[in-house]
């Protein structure tokens, strides 16, 4: 074993200037002073780095050469693992492009071999080869008659497996190469997995030796590893670059090791970089933040590089809020230059959208476009908040997310009652910890307390602790119920502790037909942790277990915990969500997975929306005014020169396709035609349908994503596109019927007396809110004047040829992706 | 975005490794347009040995001791009235009221030991996803049919057919109806459906295909927004199923693929008609959806679902049958042909079934009541195997007593198959959990 007294050293050699004006060029190590390998067995990755002349730092670890002097005591190879030969002390030599750094290296006991720890060392072998992942050997029945704790979370179960359950066959001491568990790695026997080992490798040997030592477990006093920790911990990375990593394990001892090789890595953004098996990140060409996190023996850590597109800010748009100081820090830092503020027609299109769900009147854009007002952006959002359709909008997004789902005809009542009061709400702005307060700890029948309709459909505690907790702390904690959370920290006694806070909900009958009334039942709470089989009291994920009293409803507990000032989860998770909504990317992306290895793009305006939210009292419009008057909101979407491939520091508007629901209601719009949906009157709004069960009767809703209310996340809404789709829109019969309605609009268009150029100009103000250029004027006025011939050859009738025309024109502008895209 | 767990091994339906599929994922976003990205693909292998399958479901759980596994050794009130004939299979008998699959029982494999439906629920999820629709732990978002997976892992992008398509109208008992689910990979996965909603976007409504080509122009020059503005690639995936739409709407591919009267005489003879209405509350017994399945997989569909009728039999169980298995048989027999005949059955893989078996004992009213614990199954094509039987029942056919053969297997099978691997392919669910395609099952040795 290593061990490192300190964490990092740079070493610098002097230099022998370069032929032209050069820079000063720096190799870097990491280490200790005076590094230590003991054992046989021990092993180190170093890395090289070059400082250059403005100060970057690039790695050269894979780029320098390597030697060590004296001979004999260590060796080093390529990619620059230092490996012991022999006790004494060497200095390694790194150089590359004409520099050279060096680092003293010290083996102690390098003819010894240090007893094998199968927790620590052979597990990690089994995770790094895959063979306990929840595919393989890891899932709950285990393969082919072989078990091993999924990523090998329960080391003392995978040692009665493989050791003794099968008489012992797994493995055979006295000939440790002939060990089934070896022979199926190589696949020398036939192996379901495939061959997973070299025999040439490290891990082979170590295994084959461990089973020659007689399978120690290990002593109950040896160290377990404590934590882990990557070097470096960041860096600013050239587009494309190249980053060696090492991980160090830290252990309960003190001690240390590289476990490098042995760690697994993922990246969180897979478009912008990989890492291979040796820990070396690769960077692809796109500039950004991305997190690589680094798993080891149930431990996390990450590597975060910053990846800079370098060009040159010169001149940002001016700061209209704190949103803007934030985004335009970063962009500054990146080297990303923002794309002009958009013009008003886009501004009053993209925020009518945004926050009331339909395409701003005819009216409200003339009057907008003529205004002259310097503040009137920000009346216009004042305006669109204040409107119904603000809360019809954000309504229909809650009432998704918590599960407000009709499943047969007598829920209609329940599912009314809670969206209209969802909607009452929001309408009057009540505050978001309220909100969430009233549904959480809900009691009574839907009728009596509408709030308590999340209480019908999300029946389980174990249900309601995996909700409450992606919906209202983006925290993801299905995985810990089975086991140890593979990316994160929590731990099956996190699980059940959190639904300990749901242990008491009761429920009965009621004296109305078919609802149930939720009850506080007195009494302890507590749940039983199932791997365990230990009783755990209620405990809020980074808080300690609570005391509560039988008579308390615990749930109000954890209601008082989320809205605490201080709790790091509640807020951010609300901004974030609301900053997807109208970014369509979350300063962390899943917007519900938030997670030390899942780290936001901009922290620092994260944490500056979520202090504003709570400082304002969980004030819900107060955030979207903060949002939607920022100058990054109110940034362009088409790109510069620059911008083009940024996807995450939002630079430009990002465009999203509108919802099955808006596109709907555009499309009535439109055409001047209804909706018709069953049960409701004539002209109801997509967006203020108050369940899920109109999609089943709405083709159109279906197939463009409406969710159906059955999950927390909204990932349910799917926003991809399909042929079904496309089909719709260009060739449905409902579609066309409005199209071609004797009420419509192209009959209106064809029969209005004014000027074909008017009525152009007045259907694209209404579709995109702005003012036709020429030359599209032009191509719609030569098409309505286009002779039209009925099905019989003759000539038609000039109205009804005119009518024939604007259909064809209302046909193409809802096809196209100006209508389709807010922008 | 997919995932793979584990290490390097993983790779997709037709050879892409995860690499490759990434480089692809950030070719997009680098700003490649749809066509460049769809060249990439084919540069990547993509669809060099496309496979297809082709799913029946027997709606409403068909007798499976009255089918491939009569018991002659059972009394007579549980054996029922049917006779055994020999096949061209020697040691295979099989039901009288299916002579055509007798004929060619060395091209198909009878599974006697169908398990796995928990609850005994009438419900096609346990034949289109492997899993008990009841029972099992559910995912949020549901758990996605065979035919939404592999659009999601196989599906090549630029075809004018689609990839799934499932050939069952609505029923009155939707599950009947049902062409297998999306589940948590969500709309853009469903089945298209030629004789379900959105059947009349096939064919042009109310105007001209003159009109429609006019129309196409105007949009065209209509439709100048940058496409730069859209970080995601959306709006270029867009235009690219818009074109396929307008394909779809003019080549006709589809409906070609659909129309079996581009067949010749003899082969629809072969086939047989059946009926297009649906059984009561079932699904029809349409002997052309074997037909036009076979179709729809020579123009390129990648997966095929079709529910065929109405078997749950709670009375007059046989004569009951005499109005299914003739037609089932036909229609089959001639698929399985057809397949080799074409020399397709290698690339396609066809699997009958329906969710759970009947009650060995018939009751009072002449039916069989529903028996999760044991049903059958009949496998073909996909180079696998055939001519031979897999498992069986005891002496009353009620309890299987060799090789139990879960549904989830023959889907393990189905996948292996198709080149998708088990152990590390996993597809994350509305939590964001990577799921398995299968719990846990293996691909069945006897078949590959």
């Amino acid at each position: 074993m290593l061990s490192i007294s300190k964490r990092t050293l740079f070493i610098l050699t002097s230099l022998a200037p370069l032929a032209t004006a050069a820079p000063t060029l720096q190799i870097e190590a990491t280490g200790t002073p005076e590094l230590t390998l003991r054992g046989k067995d021990a092993k180190q990755q170093i890395i090289v780095t070059a400082k250059l002349d403005d100060g970057a730092l690039r790695d050269f670890t894979h780029k320098a050469t390597y030697s060590a002097s004296p001979a004999g005591i260590v060796t080093i190879d390529a990619t620059g693992i230092v490996a012991p030969v022999a006790d004494g002390a060497a200095v390694i030599t790194a150089e590359a492009d004409g520099v050279k750094a060096t680092f003293p290296v010290k083996i102690e006991g390098a003819g010894t071999r240090q007893p094998i720890n199968f927790a620590n060392q052979i597990v990690p072998v089994f995770t790094k080869a895959g063979c306990n992942s929840g595919g393989c050997h890891g899932k709950a029945g285990g393969q082919n008659g072989f078990k091993l704790s999924l990523l090998g979370f329960e080391p003392g179960e995978d040692y009665e497996h493989i050791v003794k359950e099968a008489r012992g066959r797994r493995v055979f001491p006295a000939a440790p190469d002939n060990s089934l568990l070896l022979l199926k790695g190589l696949n020398v026997m036939p192996h379901g997995g495939g061959r997973r080992m070299d025999a040439k490798s490290d891990d082979y040997a170590l295994v084959a030796r461990w089973i020659a030592q007689g399978m120690p477990f290990g002593q109950e006093s040896d160290p377990k590893v404590e934590r882990i920790e990557v070097i470096p911990k960041a860096r600013t990375m050239a587009l494309g670059g190249d980053q060696q990593i090492i991980v160090l394990a830290r252990y309960t001892d003190g001690s240390v090791q590289d476990v490098t090789r042995s760690a697994l890595y993922e990246a969180n953004e897979k478009s912008m970089a990989e890492a291979d098996e040796t820990g070396r990140v690769k960077l692809f060409d796109q500039p950004g933040d991305v997190a690589i996190m680094v798993r080891y023996q149930g431990k996390v850590a990450t590597f975060r590089a910053t990846v800079p597109l370098g060009a040159q800010v010169a001149s940002l748009p001016p700061v209209r809020n704190f949103i803007d100081e934030q985004v335009f820090t970063k962009l500054k830092a990146m080297g990303v230059p923002p794309s002009d503020p958009c013009d008003d027609a886009t501004f009053i299109r993209r925020v009518s959208i945004d926050i009331a769900g339909r395409l701003p009147s005819l009216d409200e854009t003339n009057r907008f476009l003529a205004d002259k007002d310097a503040a009137k952006r920000d009346r216009l959002i004042d305006t669109l908040l204040a409107s119904p359709e603000y809360a019809d909008y954000f309504a229909n997004k809650w009432s998704s997310l918590l599960r407000n789902k009709r499943t047969e005809a007598r829920d209609a009542s329940s599912t009314f009652a809670f969206y209209g009061w969802l909607r009452d709400s929001l309408r009057a702005n009540r505050p978001y910890n309220e909100i969430v307060r009233d549904v959480l700890a809900a009691t009574g029948t839907v009728d009596e307390n509408p709030a308590s309709g999340w209480y019908r459909q999300v029946k389980e505690p174990q249900q309601q602790l995996e909700d409450a907790a992606q919906l209202f702390l983006g925290v993801r904690m299905q995985c810990a119920q089975c086991h140890h959370h593979p990316f994160e920290k929590w731990s099956q006694n996190d699980y059940y502790s959190f639904s300990a806070f749901f242990s008491q909900v009761g429920r009965k009958g009621s004296a109305v037909k078919e609802t149930e009334t939720i009850f506080h039942r007195r009494g302890v709470a507590s749940a039983v942790n199932k791997k365990t089989k230990q009783p755990v009291k209620p405990a809020a994920l980074i808080t300690g277990p609570m005391e509560i009293a039988p008579e308390d409803d615990p749930r109000l507990a954890l209601a008082d915990w989320m809205s605490n000032r201080a709790n790091p989860f509640f807020a951010r998770t609300l901004v974030n969500r609301y900053w997807k909504h109208f970014f369509n990317r979350g300063i962390v992306e899943p917007e519900d997975d938030m997670r030390e290895t899942n780290p936001p793009s901009n922290p620092e305006l994260l944490e500056a929306l979520a202090a504003k939210f709570v400082e304002s009292g969980y004030d819900l419009k107060g955030l979207v005014r903060d949002i939607t008057r920022s100058q990054t909101y109110q940034l362009s979407a088409v790109p510069n020169n620059y911008n083009k491939s940024d996807r995450q520091n939002f630079s430009r508007y990002y465009a999203k396709r509108l919802t099955a629901e808006v596109l709907y209601d555009s499309l009535n719009e439109l055409t001047r035609t209804p909706s018709n949906f069953s049960g409701m009157p004539a002209g109801t709004r997509a967006i203020s349908l108050p369940d899920n069960s109109f999609n089943a009767g709405s083709y159109f809703l279906t197939v463009f994503g409406r969710p159906d209310s059955s999950s927390a996340c909204e990932c349910e809404r799917t926003q991809e596109a399909s042929l079904a789709q496309a089909l719709h829109l260009l060739n449905a019969k409902d579609i066309q019927e409005k199209l071609a309605s004797s009420s419509g609009a192209a009959a209106k268009l064809a029969a209005d007396a004014r000027p074909d150029e008017d009525k152009l100009r007045e259907l694209y103000l209404i579709a995109y809110a702005r003012q036709p250029e020429a030359a599209e004027l032009a191509l719609a006025k030569t098409h309505i004047d286009k002779p039209r011939n009925a099905a019989d050859g003759k000539p038609m009738e000039a109205v009804a040829a005119k009518r024939q025309g604007y259909e064809d024109i209302l046909w193409a502008i809802l096809n196209t992706k100006e209508f389709l895209f807010n922008h | 975005m997919l995932t793979i767990l584990g290490n390097k091994t993983g790779r997709f339906c037709d050879g892409v490794t995860r690499r490759d599929f990434l480089k692809i994922g950030g070719l997009a976003m680098g700003g490649l347009s749809m066509p460049q990205i769809l060249r990439a693909e084919a540069s990547s292998g993509v669809r060099k040995s496309p496979k297809s399958v082709i799913m029946i479901y027997m709606a409403g759980a068909p007798p499976h001791q009255d089918i491939f596994d009569l018991k002659m050794d059972a009394p007579l009130e549980i054996r029922g009235p049917f006779k055994p004939i020999g096949t061209n299979v020697a040691g295979i008998q099989i039901s009288e009221h299916m002579p055509y699959c007798a004929k060619i029982m060395d091209k198909l494999v009878p599974i006697r030991s169908m398990v796995g439906s928990l609850t005994g629920d009438h419900d096609s999820h346990i034949c289109y996803t492997g899993r008990s629709a009841r029972g099992v732990p559910v995912p949020p978002g549901g758990w996605p049919s065979i035919g939404s997976v592999m659009t999601k892992l196989c599906a090549a992008s630029g075809k004018t057919v689609p990839q799934f398509v499932g050939l069952a109208p609505n029923a009155g008992h939707p599950p009947y109806g049902s062409p297998g689910h999306p589940g948590f990979l969500g709309a853009a996965c469903a089945a298209f459906r030629p004789n379900g909603a959105g059947t009349s976007d096939l064919s042009l409504n109310g105007i001209t295909s003159d009109r429609l080509a006019d129309r196409r122009t105007l949009l065209a020059s209509f439709d100048q927004f940058r496409r730069d503005a859209d970080h995601s690639g959306l709006m270029s995936a867009l235009d690219v199923f818009d074109q396929q739409a307008f394909d779809v709407l003019t080549s006709s591919k589809l409906i070609d693929a659909l129309d079996v009267s581009k067949e010749d005489a003899k082969t629809r003879e072969r086939y047989g008609k059946g009926f297009s209405a649906n059984y009561g509350d079932g699904a029809p017994r349409n002997n052309e959806h074997f037909l036009v399945a076979r179709r729809l997989v020579e123009a390129g569909a990648r997966c095929v679902t079709m529910n065929f009728g109405r078997w749950d039999f709670h009375s007059n169980n046989h004569s009951e049958l005499l109005t299914h298995l003739p037609l089932f048989d036909q229609g089959l027999s001639a698929l399985v042909e057809d397949l080799y005949q074409r020399g397709l059955d290698k690339d396609v893989a066809v699997v009958a079934w329906g969710e759970f078996g009947r009650t060995p004992t018939i009751n009072k009213e002449g039916g069989r009541d529903h028996w999760p614990n044991v049903g059958g199954a009949v496998v073909a094509g996909g180079g696998f195997k055939t001519g031979q039987v897999i498992g069986a029942t005891d002496r009353l056919g009620g309890e299987a007593t060799e090789r139990p053969v879960h549904f989830g297997e023959v889907f393990a099978t189905l996948y292996h198959w198709l080149g998708i691997d088990l152990n590390t392919v996993t597809l994350p669910d509305l939590s964001g959990r990577p799921q398995y395609l299968v719990d846990g099952w293996q691909p069945m040795r006897e078949l590959i």
